[in-house]
């Protein structure tokens, strides 16, 4: 029982902070239209800045500040916001498709300095020691685990509900009209770039939240974390559960987790050990049409687009 | 040293140059950066090794190899074989699912989304086909030829170089003095104007989507001969695929190729004199150059 | 269907959007040889009509019949082989294309041993596209662009020629010699439907003129007394009919 609720709050834990990273893509596509192939490189560098910050002075590799916790999620944030802020100067501007171009090639640097730049990131081998929340308590698995998914799901639950308040608040609307109508809304006056500007870089620093969340539960990090594969699970959670949709981000986050964990449960549990990564393909198969269903069936996701115009209007509407 | 540098970089820039044609192609004329471009070089690969060692097993004196080559007459069969198969499976693709976006009017980033996802999904299904272990097309060793001090290339190198220059002439041909090629640059500039030219649209858009196929599977037969065969083999050269396409400018047949030999002397630079680790930042770095300094290309129009 | 006409109309419904059709219930006809005008207020639906018949904008219901044919569900470039060619009001030529490629395209649909002379006869009917044959298509200016779309549907010697508007943007003089042109060109023998703002300029050299207001036909009549009819300045200059009499 005990070792179900803790695979039951680990399962949740990893989820939710697929969930976070969701969260963020759905800012910059769901409210903005800006295609990021990059997400891996987001996540990355925020667990990577936040890792750097937080972990103990090692004598082989710079940084290890040994910084509180929170410090680390905060400077993840700044270091993907910057990043963010960098490629959204050089992109945004141009076609739709340079942006999600230009993403790939970010994600595919990021992943390289973390392999290359050995002094500062560790190389192959990544960061160890990362602090973990409670980590005092870790002997205890079921408590440590209940505590753990609780920040997380904190965290989750603060991120979704300021996006929300933020969808519905003036500068939210603004970035409806202008990816409804830009011709209006740049007749309005509104400066189209820098809005859309704001809404990456606020995408971006929540996917670098997600990666030094995810970096502080499981403790270590490599490069191999942050590969291509990431960005079409985030993708194909974002696009199943509902783009556009807070609510769809997190609920295809846990989704497409489940589906990903029970289906890689179900190939060590029944396939054979020489062709367990043949059937992994197969796995990463099964995501791959999931987006072309999907896009081909209902653009829209499970849950669609919540439209939303303010949040007084509902106090407005006569809801005495 | 740096002679043999160049050699390299110029080998791999055609082969570059051939995949960013068909991305060019498919560009300019479909309006979107399709992902899976790459996987079409991948399948290509595959596609070719599968009838060529068909053909060597069924008929052994085809696996000769032909002269100072280190392949027999299987390996150009299976070539022209790949080149129809991977067209098909463009076709294919386009028929299941970008085409259907396109008759919704779907906008070009869903289109983009679905070239990503269907990329994934035709890489995973390779690699679940064919499992990752790298594949030759043989086994034959090849003795480099010297052609100037410090300078040796093998008789397939010096082929490849051959076959490549042979095709971008041809298409930039086809584009510019036949009945087809007008019509694919007046639906890249204006779809509708076209059809009321008399062009039909839809058998072009069908005979560029086979074009640029048959291009990434000459590419990946190429990348297969000269280095290894591996799943992920496109998807590896799709950024530097991009980088060349943008920078000699979209729609740009000589530009792609161009682009592609840029991108491959630059790598084989970086990799003489910074370290191969970071050969795949190269393509990266150009693409911002680009967007940042010309963000039309060499020979685009700007916008 | 009018089986005598050169092209009709009946009952067509079309527009962008199903719920919202722009061309409301039309029948028109044009006979074989006659330069018929069609006339009306902004946002009336003349474009929309002519792009409907040629094929580029949704049909909802209705017909279109070029001879005794239906060729209301044909694809665009069906229609031109058909004898059908429409000559938008922008982006008509390529401009990326040269000034001759731009012609060999239009004759690439003819049968082979007919391209060259097509071309020839249609570079006699405007000379000045035979000067520069290499010149890219974008470098010309408005006047000699809308020549070229026009000798571009010419080529495929074509029984009805549709335009939309082809004087839009062009000086008078240009407009006297683009009018002057088509003149020369219906009275060849090619049918010709013109959609025009310009109301004097092409009813001087038109058959007959039909009225189009909000996706109706309410008008018809020779061009002669269209040009004198009262309801014609109302549409179009916001003069108002004499009082009528009250009894």
């Amino acid at each position: 029982m005990i070792e179900l609720i803790s695979y039951g709050a680990f399962f949740l834990t990893v989820a939710l902070t697929y969930a976070i990273t969701c969260l963020g893509l759905n800012v910059q596509w769901g409210q903005t239209g800006l295609f990021n192939v990059g997400v891996a490189g987001f996540v990355g560098i925020g667990a990577y800045a936040s890792a750097l910050l937080t972990t103990p002075d090692d004598p082989v590799r710079l940084g290890g500040f040994g910084l509180p916790i929170i410090v680390g999620w905060l400077g993840a944030m700044a270091a993907a916001g910057l990043l963010s802020l960098l490629v959204g100067l050089l992109t945004i501007r141009l076609r739709a498709d340079y942006l999600a171009i230009a993403t790939f090639g970010v994600a595919v640097v990021v992943q390289l300095c973390a392999l290359n730049l050995e002094p500062l990131t560790g190389g192959p081998f990544g960061i160890g020691f990362i602090p973990r929340p409670f980590g005092w308590l870790a002997e205890d698995r079921m408590t440590f685990g209940l505590l753990n998914l609780g920040i997380v799901a904190v965290t989750t639950l603060g991120v979704y509900l300021g996006l929300e308040r933020l969808l519905r608040s003036p500068w939210g609307r603004v970035l409806r009209a202008i990816r409804e109508d830009e011709q209006a809304a740049l007749a309005l006056g509104k400066n189209a770039f820098a809005f859309r500007l704001q809404a990456f870089v606020i995408g971006g620093a929540i996917m670098g939240l997600a990666g030094a969340v995810q970096a502080h539960f499981i403790g270590f990090i490599a490069p191999e974390n942050y590969v291509p594969m990431l960005t079409f699970q985030v993708w194909a959670m974002l696009i199943v559960g509902g783009s556009g949709n807070n609510r769809g981000a997190v609920l295809g986050a846990v989704l497409v987790w489940a589906v990903w964990a029970a289906s890689a449960a179900l190939i060590s549990a029944v396939v054979p050990p020489e062709a367990q990564a043949r059937a992994a393909a197969l796995q990463i198969v099964m995501i791959g049409l999931a987006i072309c269903v999907m896009l081909l069936v209902r653009p829209r996701g499970i849950l669609g687009e919540v439209r939303t115009v303010s949040r007084h209007v509902n106090e407005a509407s006569g809801k005495k | 040293m740096i002679l043999q540098a160049l050699m390299n970089g110029l080998i791999a820039g055609t082969m570059i140059g051939l995949g960013a044609i068909g991305i060019t192609l498919t560009y300019s004329i479909l309006r979107f950066a399709n992902f899976a471009h790459g996987e079409l070089i991948s399948w290509g690969a595959y596609a070719a090794l599968g009838v060529s060692s068909a053909l060597a097993t069924a008929y052994a004196p085809l696996a000769t190899p032909i002269g100072p080559f280190s392949f027999g007459w299987s390996l150009p069969i299976g070539l022209l074989a790949s080149m129809v198969l991977t067209g098909l499976l463009a076709l294919l693709v386009d028929v299941l699912l970008f085409g259907r976006l396109r008759a919704r009017k779907s906008a070009v980033i869903i289109l983009v989304m679905a070239g990503f996802g269907a990329a994934l999904t035709l890489r995973s299904l390779l690699e679940f086909l064919v499992t990752s272990k790298p594949a030759y097309f043989t086994n034959a060793l090849q003795i480099a030829v010297k052609l100037a001090p410090g300078l040796r290339a093998t008789p397939d190198q010096l082929l490849s170089l051959a076959v490549s220059a042979i095709l971008v002439l041809a298409v930039h041909l086809l584009l510019s003095h036949t009945a087809i090629g007008r019509a694919m640059r007046a639906v890249s500039e204006n779809q509708q104007l076209a059809a009321l030219a008399g062009v039909d649209v839809r058998q072009t858009i069908r005979i560029v989507w086979l074009l640029g196929a048959a291009l990434a599977a000459v590419a990946g037969v190429m990348a297969g001969l000269l280095v290894q065969i591996r799943p992920h083999m496109g998807h590896d050269l799709l950024l530097p695929l991009f980088a060349a396409a943008i920078l000699g400018g979209i729609g740009s047949v000589p530009g792609a190729m161009l682009g592609g030999l840029i991108v491959g002397l630059t790598e084989a630079l970086a990799v003489q004199f910074i370290g191969a680790e970071w050969r795949a930042a190269v393509a990266f770095v150009i693409l911002v150059a680009v967007l940042l300094l010309r963000p039309q290309g060499l020979f685009g129009r700007p916008a | 269907m009018n089986a005598d006409a050169a092209l009709s109309t009946r009952g067509l419904v079309a527009g962008y959007e199903r719920d919202l059709p722009v061309v409301r219930g039309v029948d028109f006809a044009v006979q074989p040889g006659e330069l018929v005008v069609v006339l009306g207020p902004n946002g009336a639906g003349k474009s929309t009509f002519v792009k409907a018949i040629a094929g580029i904008v949704p049909v909802f219901g209705g017909s279109v019949a070029l001879g005794s044919d239906d060729i209301t569900c044909l694809p665009a470039h069906e229609k031109i082989a058909r004898g059908l060619a429409f000559v938008p009001q922008t982006e008509n030529i390529f401009s990326t294309l040269t000034i001759f490629e731009n012609l060999e395209l239009a004759a690439d649909i003819l049968p082979r041993p007919l391209r060259r002379e097509r071309i020839a006869s249609v570079e006699a009917i405007f000379p000045d596209l035979a000067k520069r044959p290499n010149l890219r298509a974008g470098q010309l200016s408005g006047g000699q662009r809308q020549m070229l779309a026009v000798a571009r549907a010419l080529i495929v010697n074509p029984r009805v020629l549709i335009l939309d508007e082809p004087s839009a943007g062009l000086s008078p003089r240009i407009v006297a010699e683009v009018f002057a042109n088509l003149a020369a060109i219906n009275r060849s023998g090619v049918t010709i439907i013109l959609v025009e703002q310009n109301v004097k300029a092409a009813l001087a050299i038109a058959h007959r003129g039909v009225v189009l207001v909000e996706g109706v036909l309410r008008h018809e009549g020779p061009a002669a007394t269209l040009a004198h009819d009262p309801i014609i300045a109302e549409l179009y200059l916001g003069i108002a009919p004499p009082a009528k009499a009250e009894a």
